[in-house]
């Protein structure tokens, strides 16, 4: 989709985006912050204003269709931080209770309230590990939560039993 | 005479905001309005109506400065907003339609001077008047028909954008002409001065954009605003003083600041004060305005306006065939560029500070004149562009058939 750039000399930028079908959409944004919409149609036929909107409402708008509004998810329950949450590196040792097992198996997020967002394993990163996906020994887990559930995460990691809750 | 100059001051931007508002409500261009506005409460004719005075406002000094600034600033921003990047991106098909434009126009200009006696120098401004089309009544119309979002604003714009080179050079050597003095040494001197002033001007332009930038980078805009009145004011005074167009000086200030980022700023928190200035410019005009000096010039104005309305209709057509648009299409390119305005006004005003006497007061008589008819015919013209085309595809015998 090819997109043509004008400047309107006392009026401000034309933005002129091809569609599919051959009809183009005509942007015109005005110096004061105005923005206008034009459709044409066909290349004879005349631009035809859809609607004008203010600078703010413009902005709005662009943001919405930008999806900053509501951007679909894919997971199913995505934990969205806030505020006190850190971003925590942890080691996990050779005789750690986590080696062997998939990160699903072990709960963490029940039992400490961290997400795992990525494992360093040598010179590759996992980012956004699957449930399934199976800890090693020196693994690097990169986790997401508060200080106490990161403090609570790292008694887990290095632990080399699995007694005690 | 003190006490009542703030009165009358207040009487004048009174009567530009009423002339505004019913411009407005007619949907016609301010320009002519504010025109009128100043003939009519002005010292000049019509002085009176039935026994009752209607010269409200003497020709003052103070609304001279005013109307001065009104010039820097319509130029500065003219400046601001001229892209060099869009006339060299698209450098073939402007300098064709802008050529076409210039040659058709201006020489119908030069013809109408030589046929009506004029001499070289009033020839040359008339030339001038009649060819450099309005850009803001043309923007502002292209924009209320909704022309400007169709490909027909291609030629018209890129006309403007070649014009605004054009006047650049034109107003620099005619002022140098006319401010510097009486003989030929003089003249040729000036203009030697003028393009040395505005080269320093234009390589500060070019490669001072970042110590511009940086310059103006102040986050209070009431310091920018001052800063940007400052500088612009103060070129275009210098190069006033030293014998120049002001208005060419104030161009090029302005198109310093059109490779930095403070454009839209500027177009922001300064632009109202150029709608100030330039309404009491336009104003001004009608009050320095003698109307009974138009009864000399009745011919070569009715001559004007149809010589020219058919000029610009026809090199406008030429040019949008030129950009690949058909008949109906190009045939709005001519019409588009029919308004004539500000730069007109501009001309005739650096004519009323010349030396003779058909330059000072016939010359800009003309002007008003012309302008007063031409902003509201090629509106008028632009609003029934698809009517006009049907008569003239329909042929003369299209009357009837409609």
């Amino acid at each position: 989709m090819t997109v043509y750039e004008t400047e309107v000399p006392g009026v401000g930028h034309k933005f002129e985006l091809e569609l599919d079908g051959g009809s183009r959409l005509v942007v015109i944004l005005h110096h004061d912050g105005k923005r206008e919409l034009y459709l044409r149609p066909e290349e004879n036929a005349d631009s035809r204003k859809l609607f004008e909107l203010p600078g703010k409402q413009a902005r709005q708008l662009g943001s919405i269709l930008e999806g900053a509004y509501f951007q679909p998810v894919e997971m199913d329950d995505i934990q969205v931080p806030m505020g006190e949450s850190i971003i925590e590196w942890h080691d996990v040792p050779a005789g750690s209770t986590l080696v062997g097992r998939s990160l699903q198996a072990m709960e963490i997020r029940e039992r400490t309230g961290v997400s795992v967002i990525a494992i360093q394993r040598g010179d590759e990163t996992i980012d956004n590990p699957l449930p399934d996906t199976v800890v090693q020994a020196d693994d690097i887990l990169v986790t997401l939560g508060t200080r106490e559930e990161q403090q609570s995460f790292s008694e887990l990691a290095e632990r080399t039993d699995d007694s005690g809750g | 005479m003190a006490k009542t100059l703030l009165l009358e001051v207040g009487i004048a931007l009174t009567g530009i905001a009423i002339a505004g508002a019913v411009a407005d409500r007619a949907g016609l261009s301010v320009i002519p309005a504010y025109i009128l506005a100043g003939i009519l409460i002005g010292p000049n004719e019509p002085s009176s109506v039935a026994g009752v005075s209607l010269t409200l406002v003497e020709n003052r000094e103070f609304i001279d400065v005013l109307a001065e600034l009104g010039i820097v600033f319509l130029l500065f921003f003219l400046g601001l907003e001229f892209s060099i990047s869009q006339l060299l991106a698209d450098r073939k098909r402007i300098v064709k339609a802008g050529s076409v434009d210039f040659l058709v126009n201006f020489g119908l200009g030069a013809t109408l001077g030589v046929a009506f006696g004029f001499s070289v120098i009033e020839t040359l401004f008339i030339a001038g008047i009649v060819y450099i089309s309005s850009s803001a009544v043309v923007t502002k119309s292209l924009t209320e028909n909704g022309w400007i979002a169709n490909p027909e604003s291609g030629p018209i714009l890129g006309t403007l954008v070649f014009e605004d080179v054009l006047i650049a050079v034109y107003l620099a050597l005619l002022s140098a002409v006319v401010l510097g003095g009486g003989s030929m040494v003089d003249a040729v001197t000036s203009v030697g001065v003028a393009f040395g002033f505005l080269g320093v001007l234009a390589v500060v332009a070019w490669y001072g954009a970042e110590t511009v930038e940086r310059a103006f980078d102040v986050s209070s805009d009431e310091l920018f605003l001052l800063r940007i009145l400052g500088t612009t004011t103060f070129v275009a005074g210098a190069a006033l003083a030293i014998g120049l167009s002001e208005a060419v000086a104030a161009f090029f200030v302005g198109t310093a600041f059109s490779n930095t980022d403070h454009t839209e700023r500027i177009e922001d928190v300064v632009a109202p004060t150029r709608d100030f200035f330039a309404a009491v410019f336009f104003f001004a005009i009608g009050l320095t305005t003698d109307v009974t000096v138009l009864d000399d010039v009745v011919l070569l104005l009715a001559s004007a306006v149809v010589v020219t309305t058919v000029g610009k209709a026809a090199s406008g057509t030429l040019s949008g065939r030129a950009y690949g648009l058909d008949a109906r299409r190009s045939l709005r390119v001519g019409l588009g560029l029919v308004p004539r305005g500000e730069f007109s006004l501009v001309i005739a005003a650096l004519a009323s500070s010349a030396g003779t006497e058909t330059l000072r007061s016939v010359i800009p008589a003309f002007a008003v004149g012309y302008v007063l008819i031409m902003s509201v015919l090629g509106t008028v013209l632009i609003q029934h562009a698809d009517s006009i085309n049907a008569m003239l595809v329909s042929g003369p015998g299209g009357f009837s058939r409609e």
